[in-house]
């Protein structure tokens, strides 16, 4: 599951293990050089380049990991 | 104490544009500003330009006029930019990532706004709005019958090309205005001083708010090199990092903090794009060199890092250090260097006498670059813009409510606020406007906000909340306060507390709070 993922980078990258797949990541005190670390971290572990517009976009765990879905490319 | 810039003589018409103009001229088919795959020559970006600044004109708008500029970057980005200039109208960027009840408040700000250019895009985040709202791919047809040569309006080195917004210190965002001669002032020092030409094209990753993307905005073009631009509201490093390795890019502008993450992204990844930079000049906020020494050591590193000191007020940069010269343990703050030319840096007391040699004083600018001082301005920030007579000559100056002192290499050190001011990711922001939201939210009776360091080295900003009925919950009071803040602005941590102490002023006391709850 990709949400799983996600989710584990998240945890780890906001310091927190209490996320839930609907929690916003700036109301969780999330700010954009964190996202920046996240992005990287997808690259490294999904081998995926979410796009910094749409991580801002999809700012909870449910809705970028149902985008990277979307784009049917991630293999791992 | 009083740092001389040296004195370099400007032409009788020191304006931006006229500068693209000549390139345009003389390098028609040079390419000025790529963004997502497409292209403007100098020639095709100045006939749009032009096109604009005549439906300014026939609109009413010429010199004098303020016209709002809310997009993300694009090549229509620059037409707007060109033709306001063009027209003899200044520019007033509105960033499309703030949020919409934001941009309302600084709108309101901006006394006579003419127009706002948005794109279907960006509408919506100022509309409705008390003038017209125009859109550049609307327009294109229309645009079609206006000609395609310059308007030719007289615009001098005293008229206003920009105003960008900036934090006052009672709580309400001040919009500043810099004046043509010291923006043409910056570029040219910049360009002579390190040697900028027709090859050093750059790249943009800074957000369009802040002063220093319209230096990084009209830099290559200054120099007759290619803009490169993102096609993203929000800055993304791995969209950069990806430009940086595929184009010829040679100078990034940046706050201190992106150019962290860019040094970081690199070490992690391996690569050597940034290395092979000409420049990057960074400041904004207290430097953590040690983020950087290990990379700017990596053999082959060929990237002159330009530490920067300015404010919006005096036209965006004062000083500039090359790094190559820091000796870390030498001192324990890296300098910010010399003047810009034209520009004089005066270390005052609080009676504005001038400091000893090697004393602290509140830094203060004098010379070419001291802007038009704050649009609409009757706050108490106006008087900062003030007078002083040096060797019986009455000279403009702006007192910047930083500390400092020069070392004894002669180089600027800047120590920090005089006021409750803070930097936060390069943003400067006023304690009192954070406040001011905050007690705007149902259930807050009254908040204070205090600056605090995070364990990663990082200014952040604590908001202590004294609820008006039950506690308030941190995450929900955090989205609640970003649908009416700039990101950088929404605090890191929220703390409730039964009362905020009062200083004998009746203020709320930020020290009492920091001593009592932080460490």
């Amino acid at each position: 599951m990709i949400a799983d993922s996600v989710r584990a980078i998240w945890c780890r990258e906001l310091q927190r293990d209490d996320i839930s797949v609907d929690d916003n990541f700036f109301a969780l005190g999330g700010q954009s050089l964190i996202m920046a670390k996240i992005q990287g971290e997808f690259i490294e572990e999904l081998g995926i380049e979410v796009p910094m517009d749409q991580l801002f976009l999809n700012p909870t765990v449910a809705s970028i990991s149902a985008y990277i879905e979307s784009l049917g490319t991630v293999t791992r | 104490m009083i740092l001389q810039g040296k004195r370099v003589p400007l032409p009788s018409a020191p304006v931006v544009h006229h500068r693209f103009e000549a390139h345009a001229a003389a390098n028609p088919r040079a390419v000025a500003v790529c963004c997502a795959g497409q292209q403007l020559t100098y020639a095709q970006l100045d006939a749009r330009a032009n096109r604009f600044a005549h439906f300014l004109r026939t609109r009413g708008h010429g010199r004098g006029a303020k016209v709002g500029v809310c997009l993300d970057y694009s090549p229509d980005m620059l037409v707007a930019i060109l033709g306001t200039l063009k027209a003899g109208a200044a520019y007033v960027p509105l960033d499309p990532s703030y949020p919409a009840e934001r941009l309302r408040l600084l709108l309101g700000q901006v006394p006579g706004l003419s127009l706002i250019v948005a794109s279907p895009t960006t509408a919506g985040l100022v509309e409705p709005a008390a003038v017209e709202v125009v859109d550049l791919q609307w327009l294109a047809a229309h645009l079609e019958d206006f000609p395609v040569t310059s308007p030719d309006v007289m615009v001098t080195g005293d008229d206003v090309c920009y105003a960008v917004f900036t934090s006052g210190s009672t709580g309400t965002p001040k919009v500043t205005a810099v004046r043509h001669e010291g923006w043409f002032n910056l570029l040219n020092w910049l360009t002579v001083e390190y040697g900028l030409h027709a090859g050093s094209h750059n790249l943009v990753v800074s957000a369009f708010g802040f002063d220093l993307s319209q230096r990084s905005l009209l830099m290559p073009l200054f120099c007759g090199a290619t803009q490169y631009l993102m096609a993203s509201r929000n800055f993304d490093a791995a969209m950069a990092y990806r430009m940086l390795n595929q184009h010829d890019i040679r100078v990034v502008n940046c706050a201190s903090s992106t150019l962290y993450l860019l040094v970081d992204w690199e070490t992690a990844r391996g690569g050597d794009a940034l290395t092979r930079l000409d420049y990057m000049l960074f400041g904004g906020e207290p430097l953590q060199a040690e983020r950087l020494l290990d990379w700017a050591r990596r053999e082959g590193n060929s990237c002159t890092l330009l530490h920067q000191y300015g404010v919006a007020e005096c036209t965006d940069v004062a000083t500039s250090f090359d790094l190559a010269g820091y000796r870390p343990g030498d001192h324990d703050i890296p300098p910010v260097g010399r003047p810009a030319h034209n520009t004089d840096i005066h270390l005052l007391d609080e009676r504005m006498r001038e400091v000893a040699a090697g004393e602290y004083g509140e830094i203060c600018i004098s010379g070419t670059s001291v802007g038009a001082g704050y649009l609409g301005g009757t706050g108490p920030e106006s008087a900062r813009f003030t007078t002083v007579e040096v060797d019986g000559e009455p000279r403009r100056l702006y007192r910047t409510g930083d500390r400092g002192r020069v070392n004894e290499e002669g180089d600027l050190v800047v120590a920090g606020r005089m006021d409750a001011q803070v930097k936060v990711r390069g943003m400067r922001i006023d304690p009192a406007d954070v406040e001011r939201a905050l007690g705007r939210l149902a259930g807050v009776r009254q908040a204070a906000v205090v600056v605090d360091r995070a364990a990663s080295g990082e200014t952040e900003l604590v908001a202590f909340i004294e609820p008006a009925g039950d506690d308030l919950v941190e995450n929900d009071v955090r989205a609640r306060l970003l649908q009416a803040l700039p990101r950088n602005m929404v605090p890191a941590r929220f703390l409730n507390v039964p009362r905020i102490p009062l200083s004998p002023h009746g203020k709320a006391d930020r020290a009492a709070l920091s001593a009592e709850f932080l460490d």
